[in-house]
Parts: C-alpha cells; structure tokens; sequence
C-alpha cells in the first residue's frame, strides 16, 4: 500500500471545513482520479501527502510512514518522493526549459553528471527534444505542462501528484497531457489526479474517487463507467 | 555539503546579484552609507576619547610647600606624599625652578621676570600625578592634611567639569553608535527582503521539491555576505582617504592630536568591513525565515 488516509478532516484556521472524515488506500501503480466540483478539497487533499498542510484529525502515511508525526526535519526527503505538477505550470520564466528541470535536481544536491543524463531523459520522455533552450514563455500552454510534468519527473518519484493539469489547456491538448501521465503510469509510477473535468474521465477506464463538500462520495473501481 | 552545491550556491547568487542590478546597487550604497556613518562616528569616538585620555593625564596636584621648611622636613612631605594610595609620581619643584618655568612660559628675552621681580617670590611645591585621574580630588584632600602644605591646586571643579564631559561625549557616541548598527541592520533587512520577495516563488517551488532549509539559505546568505562587504569595503575606502587627508592637512591647522597609529586604524576598518559582512548576514536572516514555513 503506497498511500493510506485514516479518518482524516482537515479544518482551516477560517473555519471551513474542507475534509470531513476521509479513509482511503492507494495502491503501488494505481492511476486514481478525484473528481469533485470545485471547492470540494481535492487540492486540500493532495496537499496533505507532501504536507503542505497538516490534517486537523487522523492520520495519513505514505509507504507506511506516518506524515503526520515526521519531523520538520524528515519533510525534504518525503517531498523528494513525489513529484508536483500544478495547474498553472509555476515554471520559472528566467530559465530554459532545460534549466527548469534540472532546478528540480540542484536543488535536492543531485550531481551535475546525473542532472545532465536524466534532464536530457525525461526531454525525450515528455517529448519536448529540441525545445531545450527555450524559455516558457515561447512555448504553448500544453508545452509548457510537459515542462511541468518533466521536472515531476526528474527525481523518479514514487508518486505523481497533479492537481488541475488541465485546467488551463483547451480540450484536445488535455487528451495530449492525460495520455501523457497515462504513459507515466503504465511504467510504474503511482499517478493522483485531481480534476473538475467529468469528460476527461468517463472514458480513461481508471479508479474515480468522487469528493463533494470534503466527504468521498463514490469510489468507482477502475473499468467502470463514470457518470 | 557536496562540491557541486557549493558551486550553484555561488552560480544562483551571483546570478541573482546581476539579475537584480538595481537592488543590488541600491543594498550595497545602503550598507555603505551606514558603515561610513558607522566608521566616521568610531573615529570621532577614538579621538574624542584619546584627546579625553591626553587631556586627563595632564591634570596633576600641586601642594605649595610653607616656607622656611628644612631640608629634611621637606623630604618627609616626600614620603608622606607617596604612601597616599594612587599616588603615581612625586616630583619636586624648587622656587628656583618654578620661577624659571614661570619665565619661560610668560617673559621671553625682551621681558626678564626675575629682574622686574628683585627677588623670587615662589614657594617650593611638589606636582603629584595619580595613577587615575579620576582620583585626584580625593587625593588633594588627604594632600591638604599634611604639615607643611599650606596649599593645595589641581584645578579644582575644572577637573569634575572635564570628567563629566569626557563622560557624555562617551556616552553619547555610544548610543550614536548603537542607533546605526540598528538603522543598518533594518535597512539591509528590508532590501534583502524585496530580493527574497521576488524570488518568492522559487523558494516555494524548491521547498516542495524537497530542498533542505539550508539549501534554500545558502545561496542568500552568501549574495548578503557579499552585499555587506562589497559595500563595507567602499565604506572603508572612502574613510580611509578621506581620514588620510584629513591627517596630512590637519596637523598644519589644528593643535588637536589625531590618532594616526597605523594598527588603531587597520583594526578600525577590518572590524568594519567584518561588520558589513555580519550586516549582511543579520539581514538576510531576519528576512529569510519568513519564506521558509511550506
Ligand atoms: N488555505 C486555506 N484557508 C482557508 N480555507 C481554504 C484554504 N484552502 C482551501 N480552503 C477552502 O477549503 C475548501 C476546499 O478547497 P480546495 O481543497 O481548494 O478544493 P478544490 O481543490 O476541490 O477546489 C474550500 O471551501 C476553500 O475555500
Ligand atoms: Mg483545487
């Protein structure tokens, strides 16, 4: 089991209350989608495996290590396991697409050999060779989200988190990214999805969970229809 | 600390110290301001207070002895002299001498004093020096108990008004001093602020990447280091030519001693130039740990 929530509501200092009394399991490999209107705590839900925020109740590990009570200390190596990528991209415009990747490789003190052998990996990967020297702002919105994913990627993590990848994109360059990330599931690498977008999902054939105002209100196996 | 870390933290300071020209030049002309106010109010501080030193030194007490004492009561009033405590030195004045003195100071050759006089009429005396100056009104009274002193001078309340303005010039510089370091300390907090703030994004970007706090820090603290210094540096530069000038053209207007010893000085702007550094350093904490809590 990768990832594992107990009984988890998380309650801002304002009162709301975005989680209310959430259980869940995720598997090593899994592809999982959490659908839910917006407002509904998908983004409160995944900031909480790299603790960006802290549930109020419960409890939540990952890889069977609690997140909860881990020291300040211990925060680095838990975030180098998994790789972010947002909706509005959050790529530095100063930097070249190469150097936006290997960022994420500096900055957890990786060796310039191994920056160098899997920046130029993961290029190819989210299929952006050539586009090394650009800057983002010459690139479309669905080039600029593979930079996103790609620097995900750099420092193989076990789990994938991407919260609205496709929020900012028109629909045919969503299908683009979502094959994408299906990609990087299929060789191994647990993928969370957060989504608002029903028509990105019905068809994917992947595990739904449905969250509305904080509660799960279906889980749907992978292979069903959504609704 | 990897090589290679040590490497990007110096390339992403540096980097940034180009990228954001104009606060870079803005922190350092603010560092080098305040240390110049800093250094040119230490300097003040050092002279005011060697001047204070020379000026307290130079104050002695003068017993006048009666007249017609013998020769051996006068040597007793020696010894009763130097078993007061804090008693530096004793030193005999013959009238003889003291009218010489006297000659010196106010005939010259066109005007003899002894002549004018006929005959002398100063008494003997004995100059005391303490081994503070501090002390010298409590020694004067056990001075005065003596037999065979019928006067006693040391400047009496000239010496209490010179301590107690040696003591608030003191004072006062000190806390000159201390406002700077302060005024410092916040200006450069506040620019290395703005430097920080708009790489905001970044430092959140690196924190959710898994960066370490220090990770995060080093590249900051050494663009702050550098900002201190570079600016101490200038700072120091413009202190020292301009002090040097001022040594070469003063001793032609002014009576004042200035301090010209040369390990004074360079201990003066190393402890400066140490100071923009720390400056630097203090600043960028304040402001860091802020953007830190993700
Ligand atoms: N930092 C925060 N402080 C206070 N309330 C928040 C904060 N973040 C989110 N919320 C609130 O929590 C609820 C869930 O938000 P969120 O997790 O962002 O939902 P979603 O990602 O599904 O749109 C919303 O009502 C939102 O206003
Ligand atoms: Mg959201």
């Amino acid at each position: 089991m990768l990832v594992q929530f107990y009984n988890v509501s998380k309650i801002y200092p304002n009162g709301v209350k975005a989680l209310d009394d959430i259980s869940l399991k995720i598997q090593r490999g899994e592809f999982l989608f959490l659908m839910g209107p917006s407002g509904a705590g998908k983004s409160t839900l995944v900031k909480m495996l790299f603790r960006e925020e802290l549930p109020t109740r419960g409890q939540i590990f990952l890889a069977s290590r609690s997140i909860v009570r881990m020291k300040r200390g211990e925060v680095p190596r838990l975030r180098r396991n998994i790789g972010i990528v947002f909706q509005d991209f959050k790529l530095l415009e100063n930097k070249t697409v190469y150097e936006n990747i290997a960022f994420a490789m500096e900055v957890v003190g990786a060796s310039s050999r191994d920056i160098k052998e899997r920046v130029t990996e993961v290029i190819k990967m989210v299929g952006l060779k050539g586009k090394e020297k650009s800057f983002p702002g010459e690139l479309s919105g669905g080039e600029q989200q593979r930079v996103g994913i790609a620097r995900a990627l750099a420092n193989r993590p076990l789990l994938l988190i991407a919260d609205e990848p496709t929020g900012n994109l028109d629909i045919n360059t969503s299908q683009e990214i979502m094959e994408l990330l299906f990609n990087i599931n299929r060789t191994g690498t647990t993928v969370i999805m957060a989504t608002h977008a029903r028509e990105l999902v019905k068809s994917a054939g992947k595990r739904v969970l449905m969250l509305e105002e904080g509660k799960i209100v279906a889980d749907n196996p992978p292979g069903e229809l959504v609704l | 600390m990897r090589p290679g870390s040590i490497i990007y933290f110096l390339r992403e300071a540096f980097k940034s110290l180009s990228r954001n020209r104009l606060l870079s030049f803005a922190t350092i002309s603010t560092v080098a301001i305040s240390i110049l106010i800093l250094g040119f109010a230490v300097l003040l501080t050092i002279n005011a207070s060697a001047l204070m030193n020379y000026l307290e030194s130079d104050v002695e007490i003068v017993a006048f002895l009666e007249k017609d004492l013998t020769k051996s009561q006068i040597s007793d009033i020696k010894q009763d002299l130097t078993a007061i405590t804090g008693v530096k030195s004793v030193n005999f004045v013959s009238r003889e001498k003291a009218l010489d003195k006297l000659q010196e100071s106010y005939g010259g050759k066109e005007y003899n004093l002894k002549e004018t006089l006929g005959k002398n009429p100063l008494p003997n005396s004995y100059e005391i020096k303490a081994d503070d100056p501090h002390n010298v009104s409590k020694i004067a009274a056990q001075v005065k108990k003596i037999d065979g002193i019928y006067k006693v001078n040391y400047g009496q309340g000239v010496v209490e008004r010179l301590f107690k303005v040696t003591r608030w010039v003191r004072i006062v510089s000190m806390v000159f001093i201390v406002l700077l370091v302060f005024a410092a300390v916040f200006l450069i907090a506040t620019t290395i602020r703005l430097a920080i703030f708009a790489r905001r994004k970044e430092i959140y970007l690196m924190k959710l990447i898994g960066s370490t706090d220090w990770f995060v820090r080093w590249p900051f603290f050494i663009e702050g280091v550098f900002l201190g210094a570079t600016g101490g540096l200038i700072a120091i530069l413009v202190l020292a030519a301009g002090y040097g000038s001022l040594i070469n053209h003063m001793d032609a207007l002014f009576f004042l001693p200035l301090v010209t010893n040369a390990k004074i000085l360079s201990n003066v702007y190393i402890s400066l130039l140490i100071c923009g550094a720390v400056l630097g350093v203090l600043g960028t904490w304040i402001s860091l740990n802020r953007f830190l809590d993700v």
